[in-house]
């Protein structure tokens, strides 16, 4: 492969060592890629694939003081960045290569204006160049990239940005000088799904405007299917296939570039079980002479050569991949789990009713459970005017053993907003306002909506972590309100919780069989033995080996700390799982592995999990009910079909057309319509609906009267017009309302 | 912003007050009074009496106190209980030369702080860094009152460049002997303060270093000089910055042993002297004085944050 003159930027045989107490840790092992001017290059890795490292360390900016040595080349139009002394490197930093960061909130300067920062940009880059020209030209960029009143919000500090408008600075910031080369990293990844459609399109404008080569580096599929031309997949710190993103996807030629999208949840149809990759990526210390991937790849079945011979990237097809057997690599066959999808499927069938209280549509024809009702006889909400509990609340058959694991009934959580001298409360924060829903025993209940939207209070109000500040909340058939310190010790027994950064979660300094049983001694009868045997079995349930209980968190991966987390909250057998983002830090193949982990828990115990997500793919598969939650309330519900095939809620159907599937098939056909702007402040929420101000429906009489979670269609829709906005006759046409429905 | 000032002003008004309380009990709790203390041990019983009527020591322990206190208000911290002058003028005396001292010292702690904080937390493994790194650890260890004798006796002694004990030299009246009475004693008192400052700065300095932020400059092509300048000291001054207004409160407080070390006759040997001969008043008006100089430089140290930091300032 001699350098291409036509790439804007080639990348050659670059190696980057880090020394670390355990060993040189080679974090990239000779990577090579081109990306050509105007193109658009996806590299796509899981944490830990060097595909972050790989771009810093051929710009110089990897600042960590035990870098040990970066070799190879990175060349800019035939320049190698790699060779430059400091300051002709400064000189092209910014001006003809920049770079877009992962996390806009801590991406720019917190005491500086907004303005200045990216005026900066430029004038370190031209000298002559005035501040009221640079001033001139920075609000210029700022309108370019859609950041609304650009004049004013130029003296802006970043935390008077949202997180949107700060990632649309820092591109601003980016394209200041119309680089060559724009490199992204993880842009949208610290961003809301409808933000993050947003900022893919400013992505996408600010490089045709420029004309740069773009480098995208995520560990997002969808979005690299929806944006990039060819992709490059790494792993283990090396390149193991690339190629055109219509190539790759639909015939990946290694084997875990297929594993990979495999293990992918969809948006559109429900697995009955995905297919994770076992194992866990490798560890670079430990110098491979063979293929890193051959310990966890079903399709090299222990052939030697695999482990003894490096596979390099060679032609295959159209493109290249560093697999022995390229040819085989075709999509694994899906692991059947024995008996249990049969049995999964079944028990998806007999649906049960968690969910939304009231979303039991009273309509007949439904496929009807049999079953006890425990609580089928609880008369109507007295006033319906609560939003989203309106209705009766008679369960669909919850599963014969189980009853209720949680009732919800209008909860309410108002934060007070202080102001002033004396602090006084001006105003309340209505975080949560009034939702109600249930989850029978067995069940799942999804809830997903933008970041603010009150979804991690309303969990962490369900152990009372939170104080409700109204409403009533029954777990496990205890009144969770009114309970005092003993009772809700023994609630918060039946109901446990899984947190999202299982490196925060657990405690570092108790071994993880401690941290497992620190349950069990709190809450006390069991003996030293007992508890023994118990993390034991839980260490088994969650696939973690027995031997290993007296190790440290520190020495687990995000996935296996996270069966930690599980197996804890197991350890006392609760009724009820609140699972809040419990795999959004994980990488896609772990994750997979963590989700068919907690559908076989749940299978064998029948325990009710409320999911919390953002990620709507995710709730997908594991939700037999969702539930639609904006600005603290609820504004559809139902069956995760019908959320999901027939979304009658135009926020809904907003936020599942922001999503980017994972195929790039048909992408330039495909309707989109991301949702503009934030989510409005929860402070000062909108009269009546509180979507309207976004909502590309409204009309006056959103403003004036809130609409109320009514049945529609076998779900719960809160929404004026739900009826006439049809699910895949509106899609196909647009924005477009069809009068003509009976 | 206006209301976070004035809620600190409030705050600052209420623990002033707490503070007059406290100094006022303070000799209030004393064994004895200050009757039988300024009369002597031999007085007699008419005399102690007439000293406490004078003083106003038979009325309610309610009344004292506001009197006391409306007092100190006007300026007026009552007499000596030894010398002739009133608490007010002994202070007036003393408190010019030990702001003077602490200006100084101030200066010299941020001449030498700051660029060996920087110099620690940018280039730990240059000679320099390492340098400055002793000179940290060499700083915090030594006692001022030691080094201030060593000063003495290099400079004073050996050299006979500088005098032994130092006398109050106004500044404005005459800056070289001003610098020359004073550089020693707040050198002595520097060297500690700056090895904190360093630290204090050296440690935020290392972690902003490492933000987002600062590798968004770099990638800007910002030059590294502009980087530390313009994104990275202003944020690791932060912190720094309560460092820096505790210690010149300390300053003020009265640098007690070394101004007694150099005989220099700032407040400090004022308290010092004053505690040995039980003048309570004037132990009282001084400390009074120090509280409330100290929460001035608290207050001024808020505002100087919220000036520095926007997300207080526009919170």
């Amino acid at each position: 492969m001699a350098p291409d003159t036509g790439s804007a930027l080639s990348i050659r045989d670059l190696t980057v060592e880090f020394d670390t107490p355990a060993g040189v840790v080679r974090a990239a092992d000779g990577v090579s890629y081109d990306v050509a001017a105007g193109e658009t290059l996806g590299v796509v890795g899981e944490t830990g694939s060097g595909k972050s490292v790989t771009a810093l360390a051929a710009l110089g900016l990897l600042s960590a003081g035990n870098v040990r040595r970066v070799t190879g080349q990175a060349l800019l139009g035939g320049t190698d960045l790699l060779a430059l002394p400091p300051a002709e490197l400064r000189a092209v930093l910014g001006r003809d290569v920049a770079m877009i960061f992962q996390d806009p909130g801590t991406a720019l300067n917190p005491v500086q204006r907004v303005g200045d920062q990216i005026a900066e940009a430029l004038r370190v880059h031209d000298r002559a160049l005035t501040a009221p020209a640079a001033r001139a030209r920075t609000v210029e960029l700022l309108d370019e990239v859609g950041v609304p009143n650009p004049a004013g919000r130029y003296d802006a500090y970043p935390h008077q940005f949202s997180g949107g408008m700060c990632q649309r600075a820092v591109i601003a910031m980016a394209m200041a000088n119309r680089p060559r080369v724009l490199i992204a990293d993880e842009p949208t990844t610290a961003l809301d799904v409808s933000v993050q459609a947003q900022i893919l399109d400013v992505l996408r404008r600010a490089a045709r405007e420029t004309g740069a080569a773009t480098v995208l580096i995520t560990h997002d599929l969808g979005v690299v299917a929806e944006t990039a031309d060819r992709l490059c997949v790494m792993y283990g710190g090396r390149v193991v296939e690339s190629g055109t993103v219509y190539d790759v996807f639909a015939r990946p030629r290694h084997p875990y570039t297929a594993a990979l999208l495999a293990s992918l949840p969809r948006l559109d149809v429900r697995a009955d079980r995905l297919t994770p990759i076992p194992g866990r990526p490798p560890d670079l210390i430990e110098a491979v002479p063979g293929c890193p991937f051959a310990p966890r790849c079903p399709v090299g079945h222990d052939r030697a050569r695999c482990a003894q011979e490096r596979p390099e990237p060679v032609v295959t097809g159209a493109g290249l991949s560093a697999c022995h057997y390229p040819d085989e690599a075709g999509p694994p066959p899906r692991a059947a789990g024995p008996g249990r999808d049969a049995a999964a499927a079944a028990a998806g069938a007999a649906d049960g009713g968690a969910g939304v209280q009231g979303m039991t549509p009273s309509r007949h024809g439904e496929p009807e459970k049999s079953g006890p009702r425990p609580d089928g006889s609880r008369a109507p909400d007295p006033d319906g005017r609560s939003a989203a509990g309106s209705g009766a609340a008679a369960p669909r058959g919850a599963p014969p053993d189980g009853g209720v694991a949680l009732d919800v009934r209008d909860a309410r959580k108002l934060f007070p907003v202080r102001t002033g001298v004396f602090a006084r409360t001006s105003g309340y924060v209505h975080a949560v306002d009034g939702v109600s829903m249930r989850i029978p025993a067995g069940r799942t209940l999804g809830l997903v909506g933008e970041s603010g939207c009150g979804k991690s209070t309303l969990a962490r109000m369900l152990l009372r972590l939170v104080q409700p500040s109204g409403g009533e909340l029954t777990v496990a058939g205890h009144d969770l309100v009114r309970a005092n310190r003993g009772e809700l010790r023994r609630i918060r027994q039946r109901v446990q919780m899984v947190y999202q950064d299982p490196f925060a979660s657990l405690n570092p300094r108790l071994s993880v069989g401690d941290n497992v049983a620190e349950p069990l001694r709190l809450a006390g009868g069991f003996s030293r033995p007992q508890r023994r045997t118990r993390v034991l079995d839980l260490f088994d349930r969650v696939g973690l080996r027995p031997e290993h209980t007296d190790r440290y968190p520190a020495e687990f991966s995000g996935g296996q700390r996270q069966r930690v987390a599980i197996a804890r909250a197991l350890a006392l057998r609760p009724r009820l799982l609140l699972l809040d983002e419990p795999v959004s830090a994980l990488d896609v193949s772990v994750q997979a592995q963590v989700l068919n982990l907690l559908a076989d828990l749940q299978h064998e115990s029948g325990m009710a999990y409320l999911f919390v997500s953002h990620d709507l793919s995710v709730v997908r598969q594991v939700a037999d009910e969702v539930a639609v939650m904006y600005l603290g309330r609820i504004v559809e519900a139902g069956p995760a079909e019908r959320i999901y095939g027939n979304p009658r809620h135009p926020y809904t159907r907003a936020l599942l057309d922001s999503v980017p599937a994972p195929d790039p098939a048909g992408r330039g056909t495909r309707r989109r319509a991301p949702l503009g702007g934030d989510v409005p402040s929860p402070a000062d929420p909108p009269s009546g609906c509180r979507f309207r101000t976004r909502c590309p429906f409204a009309e006056e009489r959103c403003a004036a009267e809130e609409p109320v979670l009514r049945d529609v269609d076998g779900g719960l829709t809160a929404c004026h017009f739900a009826e006439t906005l049809r699910g895949a006759a509106a899609r196909a046409a647009g924005p477009v309302r069809d009068e003509v429905h009976s | 912003m206006y209301a976070y000032v004035i809620r600190r002003l409030l705050q600052f008004a209420l623990v002033l007050f707490l503070g007059s309380l406290a100094v006022w009990a303070f000799v209030f709790a004393l064994p004895g009074d200050p009757a039988t203390v300024l009369t002597g041990p031999d007085a007699a019983p008419a005399e102690l009496a007439a000293t406490r009527e004078r003083l106003g020591l038979d009325d309610s322990v309610v009344q004292q106190y506001v009197t006391w206190l409306g007092n100190a208000v006007t300026g007026d911290l009552g007499d000596s209980y030894f010398s002739a002058e009133t608490v007010r003028s002994t202070l007036l005396d003393t408190v010019p030369a030990t702001g003077q001292l602490a200006a100084f010292a101030m200066a010299l702690t941020l001449l030498i702080g700051i660029p060996v904080g920087t110099v620690v937390a940018l280039r730990p493994r240059s000679w320099a860094g390492r340098a400055a790194d002793a000179y940290l650890t060499a700083g915090l260890a030594i006692p001022a009152f030691w080094l201030g004798l060593l000063l003495i006796i290099v400079f004073a002694v050996q050299l006979g460049a500088l005098p032994a004990a130092s006398d109050y030299v106004p500044l404005f009246s005459d800056p070289a002997g001003a610098v020359r009475a004073t550089i020693l004693p707040a050198l002595a008192v520097a060297v500690h303060a700056s090895s904190v400052l360093a630290r204090f700065l050296a440690a935020s300095l290392h972690e902003v270093m490492g933000r987002d932020y600062i590798r968004t400059a770099r990638a800007k092509g910002v030059p590294e000089r502009y980087v530390v300048r313009r994104h990275a000291l202003r944020n690791a001054a932060l912190p720094t910055v309560t460092v820096v207004g505790i210690q010149l409160g300390g300053f003020l407080g009265g640098t007690v042993v070394i101004e007694a070390v150099f005989n220099y006759p700032g407040l400090g040997r004022l308290l010092y002297t004053s505690i040995g001969e039980r003048d309570y008043a004037v132990v009282q008006g001084g400390v009074l004085f120090v509280v409330a100089a100290f929460l001035c430089l608290n207050l001024l140290v808020d505002v100087l944050y919220a000036y520095l930091d926007p997300r207080i300032r526009l919170a």
